[in-house]
């Protein structure tokens, strides 16, 4: 019990710590800006470490951060080599496949208005398809291996990409249409001169949208079939084999990735619409 | 990512609760976690529910179906059921884990794990496993499969020396998509899928674990090692085996009557009489000759095989105090 009251205890002063931080002087320098959310990151772990331990919660139901982080160290070769399964060659290559042919898709219903009220109903109708039920279709399709996950990824971010795309190019006025047609502008040069960078803002929604899904994509997919690698069978499994330590190891191994994914993402946004009044700082 | 959130926070919510779901030893409900769904394979409990054996022996006996994604251990450890049905190799790998699994009987005499083979694939025994595609199931089940493996000095992860695993699902697709070349299966259930498929057993090569003298101890009852030393809990669990070995025995007799109840007591209304009748024969011929007291020459050949893995064994040193016969020796009598 002396652990659990020495969690709250911690809490309380680093709690008080930080609002000092934050209310303080130096709170605009960028070290102490970084500095909060990780005081109140370590809070959380440091807790759970306590309260854990001070409870005597089992390992099969909860393991301590420290025994997470002695996993972590001693299983690299494999987090890598799951890594590299799900995430580059599962949700990446689904991801760009997906976004693609969202991209083509959006293009041809944005040509023929006859296509767009075609092709969007039938869009949203993949969309709602449950992971749980295209999955064990697609792994008896395509295989055990990751082209099945990359299947599924595809069919999981192509509705959000599609909408964000044909959204965004119906973003341009008729009136700058008009002066692009002035200048005798065909439909690719307006389209690449002055609707495609117009729609930036919506297509990186999309795309972050998706970056998300993706991931989540190509874990859940490996719970239906998949060869003895990847971040969802080792999750799976090793639930099943009570090695709770592995399954967090993998939950922090693809909560860095899916971040750092959606923070590229979100850079490159910053780059190329860098004229939107929301990039503004 | 919110994912991952909601599951840390439904985490710290069970660790914080955990000491609160302690329940009281004194009371006459017992809870079951099964190792699957509601079916034949379990029909013994259902039986002794239905017949009212658990009632006679004054039990209030609550029967949870499993699934693909409960772990029976890890509900036993969060003290969400009293004992469980679970293999012995999985329960073993827990155990030296550090989490006190011990064994209170033994309902099932022999295995029903085989591997199922298309014969047209040129398979004529284990040597031949090399370089093939070859399912298997996880989740704890996929320690005999590695056991018998690393004792045959076949590696499993891929190459043309080894063999390709692939995490099989709940169904038999794999060996008729010919996605792999075989494919596990268990006498009682999976076997009679594929040939409800249209696949004949002259089509077929099936190896049995029993018969590579590789066989492991399956659907065992387990509770905690610290419950044991109640001896609230101990009567109780006396009498919840005795009327379950009573349902065993009563299911093993009339296996169509049995598989009835079975039906009954499917919420899910995904299994059939055909499937279920069939799969009570065939599990019945799996409890034959147990009377639910383990039989530690069975307990011995599970302990042997799995410490023999060569590289990678699924257990490192001989289990101490893994089962116990107080449960059964007072049951019986």
């Amino acid at each position: 019990m002396g652990l659990v009251i020495a969690a709250i205890v911690l809490w309380a002063l680093l709690w008080v710590l930080n609002v000092r931080l934050a209310n303080g002087p130096a709170a605009h320098r960028p070290a102490v800006r970084l500095g909060i959310p990780v005081i109140f990151g370590l809070t959380l772990l440091i807790m759970w470490e306590l309260i854990v331990h001070g409870l005597d919660v089992p390992q099969v139901i909860l393991p301590a951060p420290s025994s997470i982080a002695a996993r972590i160290a001693t299983s690299l070769p494999i987090l890598w080599q799951d890594f590299i399964q799900t995430f580059v060659k599962g949700a990446l290559s689904g991801y760009v496949i997906g976004c693609a042919a969202a991209f083509a898709v959006a293009i041809i219903a944005d040509r023929s208005d006859f296509l767009r009220r075609g092709l969007l109903p039938v869009g949203s109708f993949i969309a709602a398809l449950p992971i749980v039920g295209t999955a064990p279709i697609l792994v008896m399709w395509y295989g055990f291996d990751w082209q099945s996950k990359a299947a599924v990824v595809v069919v999981m971010v192509f509705f959000p990409m599609l909408v964000n795309i044909t959204a965004g190019l119906q973003e341009t006025t008729q009136m700058q249409r008009d002066q692009m047609k002035t200048w005798a502008a065909g439909y690719w040069s307006g389209l690449w001169k002055m609707r495609l960078p117009a729609a930036m803002p919506f297509i990186f929604n999309g795309l972050k949208i998706s970056s998300t899904l993706a991931l989540i994509g190509a874990i859940v997919a490996e719970f239906f079939g998949s060869p003895i690698v990847g971040m969802g069978f080792r999750i799976s499994t090793s639930v099943g084999q009570l090695a709770l330590d592995m399954v967090w190891a993998e939950i922090v191994v693809a909560a860095i990735s899916g971040s750092l994914f959606y923070g590229i993402v979100a850079l490159i946004e910053r780059q190329v619409t860098f004229w939107h009044p929301s990039q503004r700082h | 990512m919110k994912h991952i959130l909601t599951g840390a926070a439904t985490a710290l919510a069970l660790a914080l609760g955990g000491p609160a779901l302690a329940e009281s030893h004194g009371d006459n409900s017992v809870t079951l976690q099964l190792k699957w769904v509601t079916q034949a394979q379990f029909g013994g409990y259902y039986v002794a529910q239905d017949k009212g054996f658990y009632e006679e022996e004054g039990l209030d006996v609550e029967i949870l179906p499993g699934g693909p994604d409960i772990a029976p251990a890890q509900v036993l450890a969060g003290g969400g059921a009293d004992v469980i049905v679970d293999w012995l190799p999985s329960a073993l790998s827990a155990r030296e884990k550090g989490l006190p699994l011990v064994n209170i009987a033994q309902p099932f005499k022999t295995s029903g794990l085989m591997l199922t083979c298309w014969k047209d694939s040129g398979i004529t025994g284990p040597e031949d496993f090399r370089g093939r595609t070859i399912g298997v199931w996880f989740f704890g089940n996929e320690y005999p499969f590695l056991s018998w493996m690393s004792q045959a000095e076949i590696p499993t992860d891929g190459g043309d020396d080894g063999i390709t695993v692939l995490k099989q699902g709940f169904n038999v697709d794999p060996l008729i998509q010919r996605q792999a070349e075989c494919i596990s299966t268990m006498t009682y259930n999976e076997f009679g899928q594929v040939l409800d498929a249209g696949v004949t057993e002259e089509e077929l090569l099936t190896f049995k674990y029993e018969d590579q003298g590789v066989a492991t101890q399956e659907d065992g009852l387990y509770v905690l090692e610290e419950n044991l030393e109640d001896e609230a809990f101990r009567a109780k669990m006396v009498k919840f085996v005795r009327a379950s070995m009573k349902g065993w025995k009563y299911a093993e007799e009339n296996p169509e009557e049995a598989a009835e109840i079975v039906l009954d007591n499917d919420e899910t209304g995904a299994q059939t009489e055909h499937h279920q009748i069939r799969m009570m024969k065939e599990v019945a011929k799996l409890t034959a000759g147990s009377t639910g007291a383990l039989d530690e020459a069975d307990y011995q050949r599970t302990v042997d095989t799995l410490l023999a893995g060569g590289s990678d064994p699924v257990i490192t040193k001989v289990p101490e105090g893994a089962w116990t016969s107080v449960i059964t020796d007072e049951a019986l009598n």
